[in-house]
């Protein structure tokens, strides 16, 4: 050490024109080849690391800025124009433009010369406006320099409405039962508010609870006519009698459905008994039934604690509630169930198929080129376009196993299909498909992993090669196992394009886990949030109205994933320390 | 795995001329022959591994089998209960009979032949659970669900694996707990549990210190009053220590098979005396 020390000084001191003294100098040489000592990979490698985790984090930072500020109320701004308009709306984001020839055109000449100033850029703010019941239009762009004044007056409401969305304005009257009081208190307004809106929630129980229930009964027994006509034939008595005895049932439910139809209307004019007048921003002034007010407050005067609670509420209606207006408003809770429900079914699918096929091929098969080959084309099969899937299971799934399904046991129901079109089963199966590689893969080398003497062990023992199995290789591969699974499950449950053939709708009329006898009804339709995102983004009407819930949505979906996979990863580390001890 | 198929050798009576016939002068156990191996030849895939090897494994008694690393001593013993199976490419030819009944052959039950032979391995291999679920492993897998019988089987197995006073206190803790000599001794009792009639040691004490190795060493010498036992080993003072018979082999091939005092004191084949004395292996 010492020597070599030496010998890179004498190299330091005479760099310029003396050979080094030894061939092993540690110093470094000028002008060597950089990628023999190897740092530039390190810097590449960091770097490409760094990169990726920048990316993420910079991904999961926006979606979750946006998706948990989605909820914040923000405050109201009423807007007054050069030009002498006023809008009310809230301010949602500013930006910087570049406005057309035409428009600098029209402008006076100051503006257009501080617009030239600035590099022929102007600033705008979007506002959302509301009121698309009066004005046609959700949100609305105002140029800084249109603008003369900003007032925030602590009078100013904002709506969430049952229908039409947002309403932006002031509050006149409130007519509960004749009583016209104007200029409500909060308190008056909150206690009518509250008693309507049960009054609401008693109304759609009835009409979802017993008036679903007789609607049930009465196709039931149109089906059962038809089950008759198809079992014993046209006008056979099996069917003159289900006819017979659907009259009568009819004419009882017809009794009942009258009767709560009558309690339904009731209902609805005791709900609609309380009305507001609110007028817009240009006093345009009109009734609205409190009923229909989903949520309301005025945004310039609130506490902390009642942002806090508007926040709150917001997000309790958007995870427990169905959705309204196109899926832009309300809540995802179908969607939320569907995705979870189909997470697990197609988890309950994908693990004994994947776990016993990579059995069989790890553990049974003999070792040669045929196995190679399958386990090849196992691998390639993870990177087939997931919607090549989603045909293959609408045509196959669906059409000829569901239509064989049909015609075998619902051929009262045809020709409206039960199984034979896109459904939560075979969504769940086209997944399970997608996903069964990564859980042969994963399986195959927990399998692989698992210590030669362990399986020595039990054989000496006179154990068969399914106790050794059983008892000792799965146990010890389970972790493994679990892992791939997990995999499975995120890819599953983020999966969107074949689900959009076999069975995800845009709104479903009922979830597929329900109190109707089978109770699980895997032939139906559902919602998926991966779905819901594409939805409302894109192909909502307005969809500005649809970003924030983007985002929300994107985040729940997020979490879901999360959830499932931390719940894998428990039950994950429980079987590790389980059967494998304190070893590894 | 083919058996007997391959009545011709790759490398036929000339490449043997070098070698003597095996020296053959064992001690005979009054209880006769456990394991009577004739002509047994072995290869893996296209190379050979075994060449003729013919010995008879005494009852009661302890067999060695020692000689330089690749000489075939433990594809021997893992012959003789067929744990060679899980090789693929194996092919094997001559006669091995275990009580006067074939070990290979298409009718042999191999499962139950294996309960006829305990076997321990190199490295203690428990089994990732508790104490008494490694010991009882093997009446588990005749499926015996009697708590009481499990519970009597591991008490008594222990004991014979002397490990019971070490453990009685905790056979339900997990077995990858105890320390590597007991772990080898648990792995003994495990291969006792079944009541074997053959005990097979693959280097059973190399992966231990020589304290615990000497406990091993002093329980094969209290098994062998109830087991027939073959142990490989590469340690030739275990071998003279524990072994009434000792067999060399190398290359392949068994080249003297005799009582251990004699192998050692006073070896008839020249190859025995270079090794036992050290000169190679």
């Amino acid at each position: 050490m010492v020597d070599m020390a030496q010998t890179s000084d004498e190299y330091m001191d005479g760099a310029k024109d003396k050979a080094p003294a030894s061939r092993f100098s540690m110093a470094r040489t000028k002008g060597s080849d950089l990628t023999a000592r190897g740092e530039p990979m390190v810097w590449a490698m960091g770097g490409s690391l760094a990169f990726g985790l920048l990316m993420i984090s910079g991904f999961l930072a926006l979606i979750f800025w946006n998706g948990f500020t989605a909820f914040w109320p923000k405050p109201l701004e009423i807007v007054t124009t050069v030009s002498g308009r006023t809008i009310a709306g809230e301010p949602l984001r500013t930006e910087s433009y570049h406005p057309g020839a035409e428009i600098l055109a029209a402008l006076e000449p100051s503006v257009r010369d501080a617009i030239i100033d600035n590099g022929g850029f102007a600033d705008r703010t979007l506002y959302r406006i509301g009121n698309y019941d009066f004005y046609g239009n959700d949100f609305e762009w105002v140029s800084a320099y249109e603008v003369k004044s900003v007032a925030t007056p602590k009078d100013l409401m904002l709506v969430e409405r049952q229908e039409w969305g947002v309403f932006i304005g002031t509050l006149i009257s409130m007519d509960a039962d004749g009583q016209v009081s104007n200029r409500p208190t909060l308190d008056a307004l909150n206690a009518a508010h509250e008693r309507t809106r049960a009054l609401r929630e008693a109304r759609i129980a009835i009409e979802k609870g017993p008036v679903g229930d007789i609607n049930h009964e009465i196709n039931e027994l149109r089906l059962s006519i038809r089950r008759a006509e198809i079992k014993y034939g046209t006008d056979s008595p099996e069917m003159i009698a289900a006819q017979e005895h659907a009259a009568s049932e009819t004419v009882r439910l017809t009794k009942e459905f009258d009767k709560l139809s009558a309690q339904v209307l009731a209902a609805r004019a005791a709900e609609q008994s309380v009305t507001v007048k609110v007028a817009d921003i240009g006093g345009d002034a009109r009734d609205f039934p409190l009923a229909n007010f989903v949520l309301y407050y005025f945004a310039n005067d609130l506490s902390l604690a009642a942002k806090v609670q508007i926040y709150l509420e917001r997000w309790w209606e958007f995870l427990s509630a169905e959705p309204r207006e196109a899926n832009t408003e309300g809540g995802v809770w179908p969607a939320i169930f569907g995705t979870f429900v189909m997470t697990v079914v197609m988890a309950l699918l994908v693990a004994p198929f994947g776990i016993m096929a990579a059995l069989y091929l790890r553990e049974y098969a003999r070792q040669g080129r045929i196995v190679s080959l399958v386990r090849i084309c196992v691998n390639n099969l993870a990177g087939v376009p997931s919607i090549v899937y989603g045909v293959f299971g609408l045509g196959f799934f669906a059409y000829v196993l569901g239509g064989s399904i049909d015609a075998m046991f619902y051929p009262e129901h045809l020709p409206a299909p039960t199984f034979g079109t896109g459904g939560l089963l075979w969504a769940a199966l086209t997944l399970a498909l997608l996903t069964v590689p990564v859980v042969i893969v994963a399986t195959e080398e927990a399998l692989a992993s698992v210590p030669r003497s362990m399986r020595e062990g039990s054989l000496a023992c006179g154990a068969s090669k399914w106790q050794t199995i059983r008892w000792i290789v799965l146990p010890r591969a389970m972790p493994g196992i679990m892992t791939g699974l997990i995999l499975a499950m995120a890819r599953g449950a983020g999966e969107v394009a074949p689900l959009m053939i076999v069975g995800v709708v845009k709104l479903a009329p009922e979830l597929p886990i329900d109190a109707i006898f089978p109770f699980v009804h895997l032939e139906r339709s559902f919602m998926h949030l991966g779905f819901h995102i594409y939805d409302v983004g894109f192909q909502s009407r307005n969809s500005e109205a649809g970003r924030s819930m983007v985002f929300v949505t994107a985040l729940v979906l997020l979490a879901l994933v999360l959830v499932l996979n931390t719940v894998s990863i428990i039950v994950r580390n429980r079987l590790k320390r389980r059967f494998a001890g304190d070893k590894f | 795995m083919a058996i007997a198929a391959r009545k011709d050798e790759l490398r036929p009576g000339a490449a043997d001329a070098h070698y003597d016939p095996t020296v053959y002068h064992p001690v005979t156990s009054p209880q006769g022959t456990e394991i009577s191996i004739r002509d047994f030849k072995l290869w893996y895939g296209s190379a050979q591994a075994l060449y003729g090897v013919s010995m008879e494994i005494q009852k009661g008694m302890v067999t060695s089998l020692i000689g330089p690393s690749g000489c075939g001593k433990s594809t021997l013993l893992r012959s003789l209960n067929r744990m060679n199976d899980l090789i693929d490419n194996l092919t094997v030819s001559g006669d091995v009979r275990l009580s006067g009944q074939p070990i290979f052959g298409p009718q042999v039950d191999v499962i139950a032949l294996r309960k006829r032979m305990g076997m321990v391995f190199q490295k203690p291999n428990p089994f990732p659970m508790t104490i008494a679920e490694n010991v009882t492993y093997p009446l588990k897998v005749d499926g015996v669900t009697n708590k009481k019988l499990l519970a009597e089987a591991c008490e008594s197995a222990l004991k014979g694996a002397a490990l019971w006073e070490e453990v009685k206190d905790r056979l339900q803790e997990s077995a990858l707990g105890l320390s590597g000599g007991q772990q080898q001794r648990l792995c003994i009792a495990r291969a006792i549990a079944g009541n074997p009639e053959v005990l097979l040691m693959d280097e059973p004490c190399s992966a231990l210190d020589p304290i615990a190795t000497m406990r091993i060493e002093q329980l094969i010498e209290e098994l062998k009053s109830s087991y027939t036992i073959v142990i490989v080993t590469h340690n030739m003072q275990q071998a003279a220590r524990v072994s009434d018979n000792t067999a060399f082999m190398y290359l392949g091939r068994l080249i003297e098979y005799g009582e251990t005092k004699n192998v050692f004191t006073r070896p008839t084949s020249k190859r025995t005396e270079e090794y036992v004395t050290g000169r190679f292996g």
